[in-house]
């Protein structure tokens, strides 16, 4: 008897750390939500029962806030990021795995070697060069220097890893040029790890901050992370209003996740695969 | 194939490190730079807040990615061998965080952390405090803020690395321990720990390496480095050098040198503990 009591009690202990666990991830979440309903003094007051104000939360996030600029600003740089890194990105992977020579191995290692280069580094630099290329406060500059990932090159080579070989010859056998083996071969039966690629890109574009930061300075070109914290530095905050916007900042996001668990997690995880 | 990368890589990577070897010798007023050799590492010797802020990054690693890794470590054997049913779906609410960019929950945790905020108050109610406490203006109460934000946001990200490394292990191994008589403590500490080691040495690498640089939370939840530099990170230090404070790129370079170097250092560490792995 004592040993099923033992053993229930610390089942007990088990489930009360995950409860209280779950509570403290999902909690700000619900607070965010019950946030967007209420009045700035009740949301630092910490009401925790909705609130009317949804609605004029809303019309001030639009309309004082400019919300639907800061979207399609940071909708418009994320995609264009994807388009492009994707194709970029695995077109490179594709080159280094399947096509291999002393020289691109050699390049390859090269690349890798810059994932450990801290941001703030390249940072620097690179405004400078943006400033000389006349690119400074356009969204091409928060776009070209996204575009190349040395990490998105070694997690499509990790998984290119996968694809047969034997099927490009036969491919070539037919006649197949070495693009088409990539687009309408290579594609098609690896999307799964295409669209890992795609999440982790558009994230992390979505996300970022710093970079933004430094070259947007108009108000109608910011990104929607950039706009945010220039919110909270105002005299008076709109609280109710922030909560909305934080809240459409986290949406697209959490979409992915909810819908598409299995590649968006793949994406974070290519790193431990090798 | 490679072409379009490798382009790219030469203009916006390659071209801005080779560029950042003359600004490093450089002093820059406005637009204006002139050559001063070393003297932007001269100076930085001297910098206090730069060291105090290199040695806030070591304090928050040293005290935040333990208990968050412990913190992982636990959830992850719990969710593998404590529980039957929920699996699934504790996973999903403790992955959940990882979704949220970083400004969006430093404002969330900033509004959360307010002196007269919901934190403050739901203490007071459960009588765990009697006075509300300065969670953002107080030193020590806002590194232990960011330590709180930090864990929050990444935990749930480490956890599911462990998850993977628990189900790549055998359970047969678990089954002989159980034979023998150790209990599941034990198999803990015997069993499951060595077992996990390169992933745990994985995930302290990762999280060193991001903690070196901290720069969202502190510039945005505990506003610029503050109270008083409290929170005051090398990388949001370099950022304001450049940016907010004196637009000097030449010693913000120099500076973002030392960040390099200490990376490089743990990189170093991190080839050594992973090439272990593979043998």
């Amino acid at each position: 008897m004592s040993v099923a009591r033992r053993w229930s009690i610390s089942k007990l202990l088990i489930w009360i750390f995950l409860f209280v666990g779950a509570v403290l991830c999902v909690f700000p979440f619900i607070w965010m939500l019950i946030g967007t309903t209420l009045n700035p003094n009740d949301v630092i007051a910490g009401v925790l029962v909705p609130g009317k104000e949804f609605p004029l939360n809303w019309n001030k996030a639009v309309k004082n806030y400019n919300l639907p600029q800061y979207f399609l600003n940071s909708l418009k740089i994320a995609v264009i990021t994807v388009f492009f890194g994707v194709i970029v990105n695995s077109l490179a992977a594709f080159g280094f795995e399947k096509y291999r020579s002393k020289a691109r191995e050699r390049l390859f290692s090269f690349f890798m070697l810059s994932l450990m280069l801290p941001q703030i580094a390249i940072v620097i630099p690179l405004f400078k060069e943006m400033s000389a290329l006349k690119l400074l406060n356009t969204h091409a500059a928060i776009i070209l220097p996204s575009i190349m990932s040395p990490f998105i090159i070694f997690f499509m080579r990790q998984n290119f890893q996968m694809f047969p070989t034997e099927i490009m010859e036969a491919a070539r056998i037919d006649g197949a040029s070495e693009l088409y083996i990539f687009f309408r071969i290579a594609f098609p039966s690896m999307k799964a790890s295409f669209v890992s690629a795609g999440i982790y890109m558009f994230l992390s574009q979505w996300n970022s901050y710093l970079w933004p930061l430094m070259t947007i300075l108009s108000e109608d070109k910011k990104t929607l992370p950039i706009a945010i914290s220039s919110m909270m530095r105002a005299y008076t905050i709109e609280y109710g209003a922030v909560m909305v916007i934080v809240c459409i900042s986290i949406l697209p996001a959490l979409v992915l996740y909810l819908t598409m668990q299995r590649e968006f997690v793949a994406g974070l995880l290519g790193s431990v695969k090798g | 194939m490679v072409t379009p990368a490798t382009i790219l890589y030469m203009i916006f990577t390659f071209y801005p490190i080779l560029k950042s070897l003359t600004m490093v010798t450089q002093k820059w007023q406005g637009l204006r730079s002139t050559y001063i050799g070393l003297g932007n590492f001269t100076r930085m010797m001297q910098d206090k807040v730069f060291w105090q802020a290199l040695g806030n990054n070591f304090l928050f690693m040293a005290i935040q990615i333990p208990i968050m890794i412990m913190l992982a470590l636990i959830l992850a054997v719990m969710l593998n061998q404590g529980i039957k049913r929920g699996r699934g779906v504790l996973r999903t609410i403790f992955f959940l965080p990882c979704v949220t960019s970083l400004i969006a929950y430093s404002v969330l945790f900033r509004m959360l952390f307010q002196t007269n905020g919901l934190l403050n108050n739901i203490l007071i109610n459960l009588n765990i405090i009697n006075a509300p406490i300065g969670w953002l203006n107080d030193p020590f109460w806002a590194k232990a803020t960011i330590i709180i934000a930090l864990t929050w946001r990444w935990t749930g990200y480490n956890m599911v690395f462990f998850l993977v490394g628990l189900q790549n292990i055998n359970s047969e191994i678990y089954e002989a321990a159980e034979v023998d008589g150790a209990n599941k403590i034990q198999q803990f500490f015997k069993v499951t720990l060595p077992l996990l080691r390169p992933v745990i040495l994985f995930s302290v690498v990762t999280s060193i390496s991001g903690t070196m640089q901290l720069i969202d939370e502190p510039n945005v939840l505990t506003w610029e480095g503050g109270p008083a530099n409290a929170t005051m990170t090398a990388a949001l230090y370099i950022y304001r050098q450049a940016f907010v404070l004196n637009s000097d790129f030449g010693y913000a370079t120099a500076l973002s040198y030392v960040i390099v170097l200490i990376s490089g250092l743990f990189a170093l560490i991190q080839m050594k503990t992973l090439g272990r792995r593979d043998e």
